[in-house]
């Protein structure tokens, strides 16, 4: 009867929030629906025919999960995912209420995948019991809210602690996620074995050996902390890999690499995505889905297929321009965007918007950590907008780009006109907004008919 | 020849949380755009240095593990970083440096984190994390500051500091160690919107991040002009610069403070 009264009460919640347009309508109705009926997460998720896939970690989330979806699909799976990125709890009731029945008994769907925020894992794995457990990755990441990535890691760590049946599947080049598998003992490692090299000399999150706190050596590092390490004094390094990515090919307009899966079967994956991070992103997908005994063809199939994700380098006609979305929201992910944008060396209009709400962090001290030094190598013209703006352009002007090149202006709706004048038919304006200032250019982009829809 | 003044940088691979290679950065650019060279000396865990080469010294933040991990080598460097500040080394520490370069630091689990007593406090973690946006009021401070050369005061914005705060610790001053300056929006050392910081003789501590010179360009430049005073014994009038970008960032992170609802976990 609960389940029955919270999902009234949630629908009609997101009803009035579309109608008044105040948001998507992913949160508030899960607040409610919880608040209603604390167990609806528990009891709705046990209907699910084949189970959960839960993926958390810093970066990679949605387009992982967009991927995998995508793979599920094309097996002939019905699937359920929390597609519009509010991955706390209260989105995952909003969801889970969305795809039932009134009375709770009935799901739409044969299996679901999560996108689950780091620090909200305890929440959730108390109240489900996943199949299988993604890490994507640990970057520092809006530490005023979390407090440190330690930390960060400990408390992902009570959570898999927590759901001792399900299978966990960890990104072994990531030293920080790799000393996970102590809490696990189904244990699968996903990697990339390939001579690609970052050119970033910037901050990096875990130098030092979490067993010991040696330093860490690399054989190879792909970006930040990610690669082949190992420590000299007491043998921790990178495990041996169950699925794998070798022979990387990458542009600005897409990427291909050879997938080796834990029976050695292999194939050739493209995507349509471009940057080092996407192909890590295909790779959990592609890891997943074998997993879950996938066909390999089926995977390289229905990857070629996959757009970006909500704001991940996302491509918006305008008139005869092109507006691509690239989210940034933490020093490794925006150096990552700027490492890929600078593939083809062709010379590029930025558009980069900075908010400190409390979705984006609202600590803005991380952009000094971004190395923003790069963009001088492509960049011709930058338009700065957002709450913290004047920030932006202080990080540009010490970052040793010309200020001539630089315009600032607050008024959103006025700056994306002003950086849409600077390009010309057929050029493409890149994006680089923090969470919430996507989310407000995306109101700007609804407003004017370029979108359809607030969220996917 | 160009004149040269040399940053040492403790542990950039420990120490390096929120944006602490901005305080690095503005140093360099800011001594570059005055012909002036800035060397930085990276200190790992382990290398040799010999700080009287050095004219400022650097310690970021970091997390628990990495004071930790730290704290060993830093204590075995003890006297010889105690003198030279003794000797005026100009110093800036933030956050868990600041911590360490007090008396001691006691964790949440109430380990205790030996520092190596530069300055005169000692901090103990609470259970509350103090988070937000910060603006804080070095007028009034500045004259009890035992500095080599006065903090000039010259222009409107140079009697605030702001940044961002994110600490766990709570520190508290003994006799010989001055604030750096009073709260005006946000927690500060204690939690109670009280004093923020530390200053012994050139040596500074803060829990700034923001990072903390960039959008506090003045404090930059005394910084340099102590280090400057020092090597070269003579006053150093620092070309002036054009900050009206530092000036127009330093206005919005204080009116960013005034309306922003600071967060707590």
């Amino acid at each position: 009867m609960r389940i029955l009264i919270a999902n009234l009460v949630a629908r009609t919640a997101r009803t009035a929030s579309r109608l008044t347009k105040k948001g998507g309508g992913t949160t508030l109705p899960g607040l409610l629906a919880e608040k209603i009926a604390p167990n609806i997460i528990t009891s709705m998720s046990t209907k699910l025919q084949h189970g959960i896939i839960l993926i958390t970690g810093t970066n990679g989330k949605t387009t992982t999960a967009k991927m995998l979806a995508a793979i599920l699909e094309a097996s002939g799976l019905k699937v359920i995912y929390n597609s519009s990125g509010s991955n706390l709890s209260r989105g995952i009731a909003s969801f889970l209420s969305k795809n039932s029945n009134l009375l709770g008994t009935k799901i739409k769907g044969d299996i679901a995948i999560f996108e689950i925020d780091e620090a909200t894992m305890p929440e959730i794995t108390k109240k489900v019991s996943p199949k299988l457990i993604v890490v994507t990755n640990l970057f520092r990441d809006q530490l005023d809210r979390y407090g440190e990535i330690d930390k960060t890691a400990a408390i992902i760590g009570s959570a898999l602690k927590a759901s001792p049946e399900s299978t966990l599947l960890l990104n072994g080049d990531d030293p920080l996620v790799s000393n996970l598998q102590r809490y696990n003992q189904k244990v699968r490692f996903f990697g990339i074995n390939d001579q690609i090299e970052t050119k970033s000399t910037g901050a990096i999150d875990s130098k030092n050996c979490l067993q010991c706190g040696t330093e860490l050596t690399y054989e190879n590092r792909y970006f930040g902390h990610l690669g082949i390490y190992k420590c000299s004094n007491c043998g921790f390094k990178r495990p041996k890999l169950d699925y794998q990515l070798s022979d990387l090919r990458l542009s600005v307009e897409g990427s291909k690499a050879r997938f080796v899966d834990s029976k050695n079967n292999e194939t050739q994956l493209e995507i349509q995505l471009s940057g080092l991070y996407n192909l890590y992103n295909a790779l959990a997908a592609s890891s997943i889905a074998s997993e879950l005994g996938i066909d390999i063809s089926i995977i390289q199939k229905s990857l070629k297929s996959v757009s970006a994700a909500f704001g991940r380098m996302e491509t918006i006609k305008v008139d005869n321009k092109n507006i691509s979305l690239l989210l940034v929201k933490n020093p490794t992910g925006f150096t990552q965007v700027i490492e890929t944008l600078r593939y083809d060396n062709k010379p590029k209009h930025l558009f980069l918007l900075l908010n400190d709400k409390f979705a984006d962090g609202t600590d803005v001290s991380w952009i000094w950590d971004a190395e923003l030094e790069l963009i001088k190598d492509f960049a011709s013209d930058v338009v700065v907008s957002g709450i913290r703006a004047e920030d932006m352009i202080l990080r540009l002007k010490y970052a040793g780009f010309s200020l001539k090149d630089i315009s600032i202006e607050k008024d959103m709706d006025k700056a994306l006109g002003m950086a849409l004048a600077n390009i010309r038919e057929g050029e493409t304006l890149y994006v680089l907004p923090t969470y919430t200032a996507m989310l407000e250019l995306r109101k700007i982009l609804y407003s004017r008919g370029l979108v359809k829809g607030l969220v996917e | 020849m160009k004149n040269k003044l040399t940053l040492v940088h403790l542990y950039p691979d420990n120490m390096n949380l929120y944006g602490d290679l901005g305080n690095i950065v503005t140093l360099m650019m800011r001594c570059q755009w005055r012909n002036l060279d800035l060397e930085i000396q990276k200190v790992k865990i382990g290398d040799q240095f010999d700080l009287k080469n050095a004219d400022i010294i650097f310690l970021g933040g970091g997390q628990d593990l990495g004071q930790k991990t730290i704290a060993k080598d830093l204590l075995r460097r003890k006297g010889e970083i105690k003198e030279e500040v003794e000797q005026g080394l100009v110093a800036l520490t933030v956050c868990g440096g600041f911590q360490l370069f007090g008396k001691y630091f006691q964790t949440s689990k109430n380990e205790q984190i030996p520092g190596i007593s530069v300055f005169d406090c000692y901090t103990v973690a609470d259970q509350k994390r103090l988070i937000g946006n910060v603006v804080v009021d070095i007028e009034k401070s500045a004259n009890e500051w035992h500095t080599e050369i006065n903090f000039p005061r010259y222009k409107e914005s140079v009697k605030t500091l702001v940044g961002f705060e994110n600490h766990s610790g709570k520190t508290i001053l003994g006799k010989s160690c001055k604030p750096l300056g009073y709260v005006k929006i946000g927690y500060g050392n204690q939690g109670d919107g009280g004093y923020e910081g530390g200053v012994y003789k050139n040596a500074f501590g803060t829990y700034l991040h923001g990072s903390l010179l960039p959008k506090n360009p003045w404090f930059a430049d005394y910084l340099i002009t102590l280090a400057y005073y020092r090597r070269y014994k003579k006053d150093f009038s620092l070309l002036k610069l054009d900050d009206s970008i530092e000036i127009a960032a330093h206005r919005a992170a204080i009116s960013r403070a005034q309306t922003a609802k600071t967060l707590s976990i």
